[in-house]
């Protein structure tokens, strides 16, 4: 439901980030976000059918601390180039990784 | 009923907004909004004026950049009610006295400050503002004290004087004299031993990088000098000065100072950051010099500012730039200078080291016309002066400037710098710039490092990463694990179980293996068996982190002694030594995972086959983030355990009043808690035992190298002699509130008199810290 939604991301340590080039690896996003906390793992979006990545993944960290600061000082600026999204996400899902074929 | 609790709710909301949002950006003058609110309050005291009184005792400690607002407003309430003022005082006081004896300095700074204003606005009696700052000063004579406990009081004192100095001048100045006096002489008789640990450059070329209560101390003369006279705080009240005058004014209750005691945390000292001076401002508005009290006072304000918005960049950002005075300084300047000075501070930053970098990007987006050129002059003063630059803040430069330049297509004049190609590559410069492309390379890849930087500077580049797999390499067939190696890697593509590639592996013969006794680990085969898994797991990090996972139960069962985890770190080091981050993210892993100790790692790090890696940054990143593992699960067990302790004390408290225990909350047994204590101590002897490895194999290997130097007469003071001995001050510093807990055992067992002057220098200036 929908309050139920919106307890689960106040307490959300995921992040979606969006916006990412398809050439973005997971070293490079590891980088970046590491240094807003320690990250617990980071899953790449990847493309249905040739299961490439497709400008999207999930960041988990240990803390919710740690994501806000990644909410504050990540978002929107670049990486690759790119300025790149950061927002609260539930929690990552088996599945939830592909994105649109 | 219910509407009318709504509409007391509706105007509370009001009277916050009104009372929080006064000094901003307005249509209508500063005092005109000021004499309004002052009014509406006036009205609404008889109702609200527990919750008026609660929402100005938030503004004070919540937005002290708007302090003289504040006091202004105060003081007019006052002159219109003279109860209300009086209630504000004792509130205030009560939470000054209350913040001292818990220890929060930073809100009692301000609420010292605050009282001192209000002085000016005719709302307290100066002569009983001297009289706190007397009792302030009197610390100063106490016996067995810290010194950071009296430096917190004097420098309590000195902060608040460019607001009312003027006035206990004019009001009372024999006293004042006095005061000052024994403040000279307080300043006078500091020990100082603290401050090169603190300090970001060595040298004071060319700028004076002075101990922080010297530099207001000088500052706070040169005021006096010139008659308590500064140009720079905001004075609303001076407006109001008939009305306030009237006023009858309230006399502040004794305020001493609580006792000193040893849980006691006092702020720790400072050394403040100078970058420029008025020559590096090329035109415009002067930049104060160092000793004008308007620096420190727009530093503070600056200073107040980001404390106030750090949370929300862009928010700080257009804060900072819409800085009252901005037409009458070099803000830009002045702004870049704050920023460094906190992203530099020793032991560390006040904020997140991203936050500088992602704020510094706020600002050149902002300000595009003339940010990033300051910025620009910063960095190449920054760079200049790195030979005399403290490692700490070399690394955390090299760590802003590379995230700066992935924000920027990574543009940069590099040309200007390329005389650092041609120069012994373990200097500063050199190292700084290697360690910059490695970092960039971290956020881009390889390729577009090499595409960026000139032709010149491709001797610093580091080479592509690459996993290293020895038994596919030419040669292979001569190495005695190379088949097993191979049947291994065919097993484990075809997905076999963890028990089937033990199997694989038993037979490799253990080159310890002697007639007489049997090894205690194997090798071989943690070689066969772990770069064959990290190769195969090489394409990714998730693919590392997958085949970890699924053969954790052989790898821990190869790594049983702290030997075979050395054994294992060499072997991932021997896979991946061009690739930093792959190493940093796999340790990071193996000691999650528990598969190595963080003592095995720091042993590692500091063993001979490290040596050639010893002044990269990352093999610092991994120490300290071994540290920062072990600590992080110290505290964890510390907390479970007492957590637990407690409840158990609780439940039998409640017992033993004869009440039932609810069923339903779990009560640990007596044995669960001993359990979890005996557990805790394990660990922290661990901790402590890290603690003493990290430490004597540094004074192991300085001494050596000093000993080597004087019995070859050469010069000790070498490229890797400053590496080296600032990474032992780094290990102190960065993890000052652990290694203080231990600072009797390595005073005892390691740092004692009959080692080398210069490591002991480095183990004083650390203990002098809080002293």
């Amino acid at each position: 439901s929908r309050t139920e939604q919106e307890r689960l991301l106040l307490q959300s340590c995921t992040l979606y980030i969006g916006n990412l080039t398809f050439f973005t690896t997971e070293e490079q996003i590891h980088e970046l976000f590491s240094r807003c906390g320690d990250i617990k793992r980071i899953v790449m979006g990847l493309d249905k059918v040739k299961k490439t990545p497709c400008g999207f993944c999930f960041v988990e960290y240990y803390a919710r601390e740690e994501a806000e600061n990644a909410m504050r000082y990540v978002n929107g600026t670049r990486l690759d180039d790119r300025i790149i999204r950061t927002d609260w996400d539930t929690g990552f899902k088996e599945g939830r990784q592909y994105g649109r074929g | 009923k219910h509407r009318r609790v709504s509409e007391n709710i509706d105007i509370e909301d009001r009277l916050e907004s009104l009372i929080t949002r006064v000094g901003e950006k307005s249509t209508s003058s500063l005092e005109s909004n000021l004499e309004g609110l002052a009014s509406v309050l006036e009205a609404d005291l008889p109702n609200y004026k527990q919750k008026i009184l609660k929402i100005l005792l938030e503004c004070v400690i919540k937005l002290p950049e708007k302090l003289t607002v504040y006091t202004t407003l105060v003081g007019l309430l006052n002159a219109k009610n003279y109860n209300c003022g009086g209630e504000f005082v004792e509130l205030l006081v009560r939470h000054l006295k209350e913040a001292l004896k818990t220890g929060e300095y930073e809100s009692a700074l301000t609420m010292v400050r605050f009282l001192a204003d209000l002085v000016n606005c005719h709302v307290i009696v100066a002569g009983s503002l001297l009289a706190m700052f007397d009792n302030f000063i009197e610390v100063t004579l106490e016996d067995s004290i810290p010194q950071v406990r009296s430096d917190w009081y004097v420098y309590a004192v000195l902060s608040a004087l460019p607001w009312v100095g003027r006035e206990l001048y004019e009001k009372k100045e024999t006293e004042f004299n006095k005061m000052h006096l024994s403040i000279d002489s307080y300043i006078s008789k500091r020990q100082k031993i603290h401050a090169p640990a603190l300090r970001v450059w060595t040298t004071d070329h060319p700028h004076p990088q002075e101990e922080y209560l010297d530099c207001l101390w000088a500052q706070i003369v040169n005021l006096k000098n010139n008659k308590w006279q500064e140009k720079h705080i905001l004075r609303p009240y001076l407006a109001f000065d008939g009305v306030l005058c009237e006023a009858l004014q309230h006399a502040l209750p004794q305020i001493i100072p609580p006792s000193h005691n040893e849980e006691t945390n006092y702020p720790l000292p400072r050394v403040i950051f100078r970058m420029f001076d008025y020559t590096d401002v090329p035109e415009g508005p002067v930049l104060p010099g160092s000793h004008a009290i308007e620096r420190y006072l727009i530093e503070d304000h600056l200073n107040r500012i980001i404390h106030s918005t750090y949370l929300e960049r862009k928010d700080c950002a257009a804060a900072l730039l819409s800085f009252p005075s901005k037409n009458k300084i070099p803000l830009n300047y002045m702004i870049v200078e704050v920023m460094f000075g906190q992203l530099f501070q020793l032991p560390e930053p006040p904020y997140l080291e991203i936050f500088y970098g992602s704020e510094l990007i706020e600002l050149c987006k902002l300000q595009p016309g003339s940010m990033p050129q300051v910025l620009a002059q910063a960095t190449e003063m920054l760079y200049e002066r790195l030979d005399t630059m403290n490692v700490s803040c070399i690394e955390r430069f090299a760590n802003w400037f590379s995230y700066h330049l992935s924000n920027f297509q990574f543009r940069w004049s590099w040309e200007d710098w390329s005389a650092c190609t041609l120069v012994d590559r373990e200097l500063p410069k050199p190292k700084f710039v290697q360690e910059v492309f490695i970092k960039c390379m971290r956020l881009s890849y390889h390729q577009r490092i090499k595409d960026t930087v000139p032709e010149s500077f491709t001797s610093l580049i580091p080479e592509k990463p690459n996993a290293y797999f020895k038994y596919e390499m030419e040669g292979a067939g001569s190495l005695p694990g190379t088949m097993i190696a191979h049947q291994l890697m065919q097993a484990i593509k075809s997905k076999c179980t963890p028990e089937e590639a033990v199997a694989i592996i038993k037979d490799l013969p253990n080159p310890l293996s002697d007639d007489d006794n049997e090894p205690n680990y194997h090798p071989l085969r943690i070689d066969v068996f772990t770069s064959t898994l990290l190769y195969l797991g090489s394409k990714s990090f998730s693919h590392s982190f997958a085949a970890i996972a699924k053969f954790h139960f052989v790898l821990k069962m190869l790594s049983d002694s702290e030997e075979a985890q050395i054994h294992l770190l060499r072997t991932l080091f021997e896979v991946w030594k061009t690739h930093e981050q792959m190493m940093v993210v796999l340790i990071d892993k193996l000691l999650k995972t528990q598969i190595v100790d963080c003592s095995a790692v720091a042993s590692w790090l500091f063993s001979n086959e490290m040596s050639t890696e010893f002044t990269k940054f990352y093999v610092w990143e991994i120490m300290h983030s071994t540290i920062k593992k072990m600590s992080k699960h110290v505290e964890k067990l510390q907390k479970e355990a007492e957590e637990a302790r407690d409840r158990l004390e609780a439940a039998r408290r409640r017992m033993a009043d004869g009440l039932d225990y609810d069923e339903d909350e779990e009560m640990p047994s007596e044995e669960k808690v001993e359990r979890m204590e005996e557990k805790l101590e394990i660990v922290q002897n661990q901790q402590k035992r890290l603690f003493l490895i990290i430490f004597q194999r540094f004074i192991m290997i300085l001494t050596d190298h000093l000993s080597r130097c004087e019995s070859k007469g050469h010069d000790y003071n070498t490229p890797w002699y400053k590496w080296v001995i600032e990474r032992l001050q780094q290990a102190f510093l960065l993890h000052h509130e652990l290694v203080f807990k231990y600072i009797q055992t390595l005073e005892s067992l390691l740092f004692t008199s009959d080692i080398d002057f210069h490591i002991l220098e480095i183990f004083q200036q650390f203990c002098a810290l809080r002293s």
